[in-house]
This record gives C-alpha cells, sequence and structure tokens, in this order.
C-alpha cells in the first residue's frame, strides 16, 4: 500500500518524511499536481459498478485502490505546469484529481474540506474557545467606531491578517504588529481587520499535533527583546527552539480541537505569558515543521511518516467523521 | 482606501540564492551535489531557511 504525497519538488520539508518512509519500507509516489499533463498523468473508470483508477509520475504507476493515505503537503494548483496552462484547464484537473482520490479509500492528512475549514481564522478563534483553549480578546470588523471602542477597552493591541494569506501585486508580508495607541481606525472602514490584544510573552510556542502525538516546543523571548516586535516569525532569532512539556489541560484542549476541526495534522502557535499561560494564537492546518525539528531533534517528520504508512488493518475498526476521514 | 492592516505590510523577502540541492525523481528527495540526501543536513537547512514558518507563504496560506 502506497503512500501518496502531493507536494512540489523543492520542499525539502516533505523529503524529512519521504526518508523516514523509505527507512519503514513504505511505498511512496509523490508528484505536484501542477505537472498534471505535463509529467503527472492520471485516469479513471466507472465501469460495471465499480471504480478503477490509476496515478503515474515520473515512471511510477499507483492504482487508487493500493493508496493508504494521501499527504497534502504544498501541492501547487493543478495543471499550472501544464503545456498549454488555463484556469479552465486547473479547474479541470482539480476537479478529476481530487474527485477521484476523494472516491479512494484513504487516510487524508488533511482532509481538503477539513483544510478549508480550517484555514479561517474566525472559526479557528471560536473552536479554540470551545476547546478550552485561553483565546486573547479579538475583534474582526469593518466598523471603525467599534475599532475605537475596542482600542479604548484593550488600548494594547496587535493587528494581523485574518486570512493569513501575503499581498502578491506587489509581494508584500503582513506581519502581526503592534497598534499605535493614537492609531487612526478610519481605514478599517476598507477591509475587515482583526485586532487582538496583545500578550505580554515570555515565550512563543509552537506545538505540532501528528495524530494524537503533540510535540511541543518553546522559544524563550528575549530579556531585551524591542515589544513591538511581536510576530517571531519576523523577528530577530532569540535563540534555538527548545523541547517544551504540553500541560495536560493544554493537551485535552489540543486533541479536542483536532477531533472537532477533523484535522490529522495542526500546528498551534501560542504566547506564553509571565504566568505560564498559553494563549491560542492560531492553528496552522499545514503549518511547516522542518524549523523546529532541525533546532529541538523531536521526531516529527518520523511520527508523520508512521502515521502516513500505519497498517490499514489498524485502520478499518476505527469511526468515520462526515467528511469520509477516518478520525486520527 | 487602503484596508487598515495593509499600513503594516512590508515588502515580502525573497529567496536570493539558489539551493544548493536538485531533486532527484527517482530518489523522490532533493539531492545535493556530493549526492548527499539534503533533508539530512540539518545545518545546511537551518542556514537556508527553507523550512521555516515564512517558507512558502507566497502560494500557500498556511505557515
Amino acid at each position: 500500500m502506497t503512500v501518496l504525497i502531493l507536494t512540489s519538488e523543492e520542499d525539502v520539508t516533505a523529503d524529512m518524511v519521504v526518508v523516514h518512509l523509505h527507512a519503514l519500507g513504505a511505498p511512496v509516489v509523490r508528484l505536484d499536481p501542477a505537472d498534471l499533463t505535463s509529467g503527472v498523468a492520471l485516469s479513471g473508470e466507472y465501469v460495471h459498478g465499480a471504480f478503477r483508477g490509476h496515478l503515474s509520475s515520473a515512471g511510477r504507476l499507483v492504482s487508487l485502490d493500493g493508496l493508504r493515505s494521501v499527504w497534502m503537503r504544498r501541492p501547487g494548483a493543478a495543471a499550472t505546469r501544464a503545456a498549454a496552462p488555463s484556469p479552465w484547464l486547473t479547474e479541470e484537473s482539480e476537479q478529476a484529481l481530487y474527485g477521484m482520490l476523494r472516491g479512494a479509500q484513504v487516510r487524508w492528512m488533511n482532509h481538503p474540506d477539513a483544510a478549508r475549514r480550517a484555514r479561517h481564522k474566525p472559526w479557528q478563534l471560536r473552536l479554540a474557545q470551545r476547546s478550552g483553549l485561553p483565546v486573547p480578546a479579538t475583534l474582526i470588523t469593518t466598523f471603525p467606531q467599534a475599532a475605537r471602542e475596542f482600542a479604548e477597552r484593550y488600548p494594547d493591541l496587535v493587528v494581523k491578517p485574518v486570512s493569513g494569506v501575503h499581498p502578491q501585486d506587489p509581494p508584500q508580508a503582513v506581519p502581526t504588529s503592534r497598534v499605535a495607541p493614537d492609531a487612526d481606525f478610519a481605514a478599517v472602514a476598507y477591509g475587515p481587520t482583526l485586532l487582538q490584544r496583545r500578550i505580554a510573552k515570555r515565550a512563543d510556542v509552537r506545538l505540532t499535533a501528528v495524530g494524537s502525538a503533540l510535540l511541543a516546543a518553546r522559544k524563550p523571548t528575549a530579556p531585551d527583546a524591542d515589544p513591538d516586535q511581536v510576530d517571531v516569525r519576523f523577528a530577530p532569532s532569540s535563540g534555538p527552539w527548545q523541547p517544551a512539556e504540553v500541560p495536560p489541560r493544554i493537551a485535552d484542549a489540543v486533541r479536542a480541537y483536532l477531533t472537532e476541526a477533523e484535522l490529522a495534522y495542526g500546528a498551534f502557535d501560542f504566547a506564553e505569558d509571565a504566568d505560564g499561560t498559553w494563549w491560542f494564537l492560531e492553528c496552522n492546518q499545514s503549518g511547516q515543521f522542518g524549523f523546529v525539528e532541525v533546532d529541538t531533534g523531536q521526531p516529527i517528520a518520523r511520527a508523520i511518516a508512521e502515521w502516513l504508512s500505519r497498517p490499514t488493518s489498524d485502520e478499518l475498526p476505527q469511526p468515520v467523521n462526515r467528511t469520509g476521514t477516518r478520525l486520527p | 482606501m487602503q484596508p487598515f492592516a495593509l499600513n503594516y505590510a512590508r515588502p515580502a523577502a525573497e529567496l536570493e540564492f539558489a539551493t544548493p540541492y536538485t531533486y532527484d525523481s527517482g530518489l523522490q528527495l532533493n539531492v545535493l551535489l556530493d549526492g548527499g540526501i539534503a533533508a539530512r543536513d540539518h545545518a545546511l537547512l537551518r542556514e537556508l531557511g527553507t523550512t521555516t514558518s515564512t517558507a512558502g507563504s507566497k502560494t500557500h496560506f498556511d505557515d
């Protein structure tokens, strides 16, 4: 039974998992949907009540019946590197590929439906609250007056994108940023704005969940850190990430979150305050993990490889949720 | 008419170097010039930052 990995060739983080899959003796087919019709091919036949489907890439041919799991790592948009790409061809190719895969009896990390829903930050915040995770006071609004009133209640705020998408025309990054006390909120009217009470953090925490395994890493905030540098991704490094114990209450809440979200993988970001409380910031359903493993030595890639290659016999008795994903 | 959040935008930092490895479709892995597996060279990965949470932001929602 084969593990199918959908990602780009240059995704060296995926390589970290492929190395372990090779060591486990698990057959792997790795392809980028962007290469459909130009190096990647598919076929599916629905005849006499039965379905037979195949994928091929780089000389490998795999039956969809022979797939054990699908890892949606960093797939490109389908057929964008075809000889004659077009939005129509991309839509056709996405429908064909993912339509067939959705009909296969495979385990997903993560199922496309669950992944799409899990990207919505407002939904994340509500689910985190319901799961028992501390969530900083947050406002998402297009009302300037609501923003002003929120700033009166919570004078120390940060702003961050609602979607997590970075503008591309021109290419820009929008880090989580501290809002000046005298900020003019008039421009809130021109786009949904996410304002959040700033957590005076003594550390950033990245908790990577792989199935039921939880691996946390912590990066202490430097004593002389600039309080305006709130986004660890863009701040000067204060040192390597270090392994951290997951408080039992956080572990229970994270597992509840994953179950409700129907996710097999999630990368949770927390801000740890002076009291040691872990404040939920977000959960990236496809968050990077390589930088954590490189710093901490935590076996995240191995955990992913083991989850993807877990024998089918272990999967059969497990309940199936409404998106067709077996629960982690 | 610029949305409030874009007041905090900055030019995106592009990777300006060529990665010292190439994809080997037989191994389904990226391979260094000396034939080694790039993913096993953690010092190199740390130096390049290709596994960090801002890598891939251009084309994907999730970091």
